[in-house]
């Protein structure tokens, strides 16, 4: 028979990393409290007959939270054989008011106090014989991270399973334990003689769910309500106060004979670096400045030039090998680019005319005559920007500025009659490895770089699936650095402080801290985001909670936000920051509109969390959860992206015209039926800036999944001349483009996320509410940006000024001027 | 069979292309069925991981 044994113990105190090492599974581990909602079971690797159940973390077996009903119903009705109660070494008090419930419940107890090398670090000294004894259970001494004594704690567990047993040592005062006596005797005398004991506890701090449980007549619950009152009066105060106040003490009394802190009355490691980051004034720009930082590297710092040789060299022209040969190409291309731009300015050169005859240019160009400087206007091949420069006739002086050609006239002539007018092939220089495009050309072209293939399907490949999948894949490298440092961050207990400072943000404006958690998670993903706010009891939190987590972005709009960076911004890092700023201080002014309305008045629920102590992950756990998420980003790039990546092109691409259905011509597509399905409800977001159908179909098809915003820009912006950046810049303003990241960032999530807020709203009245919500929001905000923003640009629109005036007064009379509705009492019955 | 010589790979590659949209169409509905979202990023880590996937246990 297959023996069980149940995990557990406090938030956070190493449940889940114990488990994994156990059982050799993978559950996600994460430095803060409320991980593990819900009960995981696995087989012990030495053992497979031995059952382990991971526990969710809890303070107490009372019947408060979602995590301790889950905990306490398993060990109450499934009854494992033993329990492996995990302790946080470094913070046994607390630690053991849980320990001193579980050995009331009549199953064997063995206690693993983890973090032992932390406390040997500080130490601090725990006599574990006299802590044994005294609490009627074997210990055992791990440290689950470092995986020592692991074993040793499974094998005990198992022992208890098989002989063990556990006799509650403590004993309550006189008056509570002669009130104990009588439930025992009234109440609870049918059940087996273990598990007396706990069912009396409960039933004297008038457990609801136990008196339920139980069925106990009226009369005998009249009977045992007086032995508890006499106890209460006997020690002024309630029955379950009583109990605390009792175990406390209990704990405190033993500890006093087993536990010696070395540095008592000291400030921890943890504690000190929590005094700045969690400071009042300090903790919220500290803040900004990781998330900056942790842009700055993923986006810029390593994750730029990883991202652009990605996109323009695996997905585009080619890239040299480790970068052999790079240098050499670019000092070629550098001094061919100078000698074009310096001709231009004496001679018109047409390089690329039919008729061009590089002997006859070269001749004439010889005997060009002129003196002193001519100006040649450059532009930027990224940005498109144009700049006018100075270029010499006869001789660049050594003393010349940064606005001069860094080649004069004659040197030019002098160096395309060595190297003649072709530019520069980068697969001539170094090890050259060919893109994706240029190896799917060798399958589908001829020598002659013809087609061997229908046009249609020759386009549909390269201009949708290679330029829609390789614009969503080119970020990947970004994206792997990002999950990178976002794992660190939650992985060492830095995320935790972040739920801790913004709940006094949050507070204030009446969302609970516990609102944190699903946006933390939101952060990777929506739904599983959406689906955390099940641990909000109070239903107008929750529902507030679930309409506002997806305004932070999810790791799905990660590429979004660094293309419209990347083309539009430079690539600035500060764009990604104000992404998630902008998402928090959505819902930071939804929450305040929202809370003044009768929907969801009230007070917010307290928000009880425990700061884990700062650690070192370890490398294994941060590279995992790294890779879990950049894998599911590049699985979903093969599959529903590229559905609608072709979908996409098709619809671009075919359209009637003249009468006629057909394949159309690069500058035809804004006829084609997405051209005229777009551009017919462009005009609803031309007040936003970009009421232009590429950017509308766009919008529209982020519904799918939110990578697809990449996916359908790279093929409806690709195509034409120059590469997508370049097209974007061309059809953005800052302004434009900062209104339509904003809006694609806050508006109704991709489907799967609706299908969550629908699962979770339980309600479609309460879903459309949400998505109608969000897509107001997101276009008042749009609009807001655009309008305002076009004050300073000189682009303005009377009356959509005025809209956005409008808009913006109703929002700051909700802010500031609207009073707080009294809260009506709303009552509903939850089955768990 | 001369248009065949002359289109056979656009053929067989569009067929290509057909039998990959049919397997992730089916692909996504299984995954639909099976209780499982299309979401991109963090499930497998998610500590409701099990409930968003239980219907697929039982």
């Amino acid at each position: 028979m297959d023996i069980r044994i149940a995990l557990a113990g406090n938030p956070n105190s190493g449940k889940t990393t114990l488990f994994n090492k156990l059982t050799g599974s993978n559950q996600f581990v994460g430095n803060w409290p409320g991980v593990t909602v819900e009960k995981k079971e696995g087989k012990l690797i030495v053992d497979k007959e031995v059952v382990l159940t991971d526990l969710p973390g809890i303070y107490s077996l009372s019947p408060y939270t979602l995590e301790e009903v889950v905990a306490r119903n398993y060990l109450i009705e499934e009854r494992p054989n033993a329990i492996l109660n995990i302790v946080d070494g470094t913070n046994l008090e607390r630690n053991l008011y849980l320990t001193t419930q579980l050995v009331e419940l009549g199953i064997p107890v063995v206690i693993a106090i983890n973090m032992m090398d932390v406390v040997r670090k500080n130490g601090d000294k725990i006599n574990i014989q006299e802590l044994s004894r005294q609490l009627g259970c074997k210990i055992v001494e791990i440290s689950a991270l470092k995986g020592t004594g692991v074993k040793e704690a499974a094998a005990a567990a198992v022992e208890a399973a098989q002989n063990g047993k556990t006799i509650p040592q403590h004993t309550f005062s006189g008056p509570v334990e002669h009130a104990l006596a009588h439930i025992e005797e009234a109440a609870v005398h049918g059940l087996p003689e273990e598990q007396q004991r706990w069912y009396a506890i409960k039933v004297f701090e008038r457990d609801d769910k136990v008196l339920e449980q139980l069925k106990i007549s009226k009369e005998t619950l009249d009977h045992i309500e007086k032995d508890i009152q006499a106890a209460e009066k006997e020690l002024d105060d309630d029955a379950e106060s009583i109990i605390t106040n009792e175990r406390y003490l209990y704990i405190a009394e033993i500890l006093k004979s087993s536990y010696k802190k070395h540095k008592a009355g000291q400030l921890s490691t943890s504690d000190k670096i929590d005094k700045v980051v969690t400071n009042r004034w300090l903790g919220l720009p500290i803040f900004a400045l990781v998330m900056a930082l942790v842009y700055w590297i993923a986006m810029v710092g390593v994750g730029a030039s990883a991202t652009d040789w990605a996109n323009d060299g695996l997905f585009g022209d080619g890239y040299h090998l480790f970068g052999i040969g790079t240098s050499a190409y670019e000092e070629e291309a550098e001094a061919y680019g100078d000698a074009m731009n310096a001709i231009s300015a004496f001679y018109e050169l047409d390089t690329e005319a039919e008729n061009f005859d590089a002997d006859a240019a070269l001749a004439e160009l010889k005997t060009v005559t002129g003196e002193g400087t001519a100006t040649v206007t450059v532009e930027d091949e990224e940005t498109l920007a144009t700049e006018d420069m100075t270029v010499y006739f006869d001789k660049v002086p050594e003393d010349a500025g940064d606005d001069v050609i860094g080649m004069s006239f004659q040197d030019a002539v002098a160096y395309v009659e060595e190297k003649g007018f072709e530019e520069p092939d980068p697969a001539e220089y170094g090890v050259w490895v060919p893109g994706v495009p240029a190896l799917v050309d060798k399958l589908l072209c001829d020598e002659e770089g013809e087609p061997r293939v229908a046009d249609w399907l020759y386009g549909l490949i390269q201009d949708g699936i290679v330029a829609g999948v390789g614009a969503v894949l080119g970020f990947v490298p970004q994206m792997l650095v990002l999950f990178l440092m976002l794992a660190f961050l939650e992985a060492c207990g830095y995320m935790a402080r972040i739920a801790f400072v913004l709940d006094r943000i949050f507070r204030r404006f009446g969302l609970s801290g516990k609102s944190f958690i699903p946006m933390l998670i939101g952060t990777g993903c929506g739904i599983p985001g959406v689906m955390a706010s099940r641990t909000i009891e109070n239903e107008r939190d929750r529902r507030m909670t679930i309409m506002t987590t997806t305004f932070i972005p999810c790791g799905a709009k990660v590429p979004f936000i660094a293309m419209i960076a990347g083309a539009i911004f430079g690539g600035s890092p500060l764009v990604s920051v104000s992404a998630y700023f902008i998402g928090m201080a959505a819902i930071v002014i939804s929450g305040i509109m929202l809370k003044k309305t009768r929907m969801f008045a009230g007070d917010p629920a307290p928000f009880v969390m425990e700061l884990p102590a700062y650690h070192w992950p370890t490398l294994g756990n941060v590279l995992r959860s790294m890779w879990e998420r950049g894998w599911s980003f590049i699985k979903k790039a093969g599959t529903i992206i590229l559905l609608s990546t072709i979908a996409v092109w098709f619809l671009s691409r075919f359209g009637v015209v003249d009468g006629a259905f057909r394949m159309l011509e690069e500058d035809e597509i804004g006829m084609s039926l997405l051209g005229r399905v777009g551009s017919a409800i462009a005009w609803i977001f031309a007040p936003l800036g970009w009421g232009e159908w590429r950017a509308v179909v766009a919008s529209v098809t982020g519904l799918v999944a939110k990578e697809n915003i990449v996916g359908t820009m790279g093929v409806l912006y690709g195509g034409g001349e120059g590469t997508v950046y370049q097209a974007l810049a061309n059809a953005f303003t800052g302004i434009t483009g900062y209104s339509f990241l904003v809006f694609n960032l806050l508006c109704a999530p991709c489907f799967a996320a609706i299908g969550a807020i629908k699962r979770e709203m339980n309600s479609r009245k309460w879903t459309w509410f949400a998505i109608g919500y969000q897509c107001l929001f997101a276009y008042a905000v749009a609009l807001m940006i655009n309008q305002f923003g076009g004050l300073f640009t000189g682009n303005m629109n009377v009356i959509g000024l005025i809209a956005a005036l409008i808009v913006l007064c109703g929002m700051v009379y909700m802010l500031f001027f609207r009073k707080y509705q009294e809260a009506t009492k709303l009552e509903k019955t939850v089955k768990i | 069979m001369l248009w065949l010589q002359e289109n056979g790979l656009t053929v067989a590659i569009s067929l290509v292309l057909l039998v990959i949209a049919f397997l992730i169409v089916r692909s996504q509905i299984k995954q639909k069925r099976a209780g499982r979202t299309s979401c991109g990023a963090g499930c497998a880590e998610c500590p409701m991981h099990g409930s968003c996937h239980s219907s697929s246990k039982q």
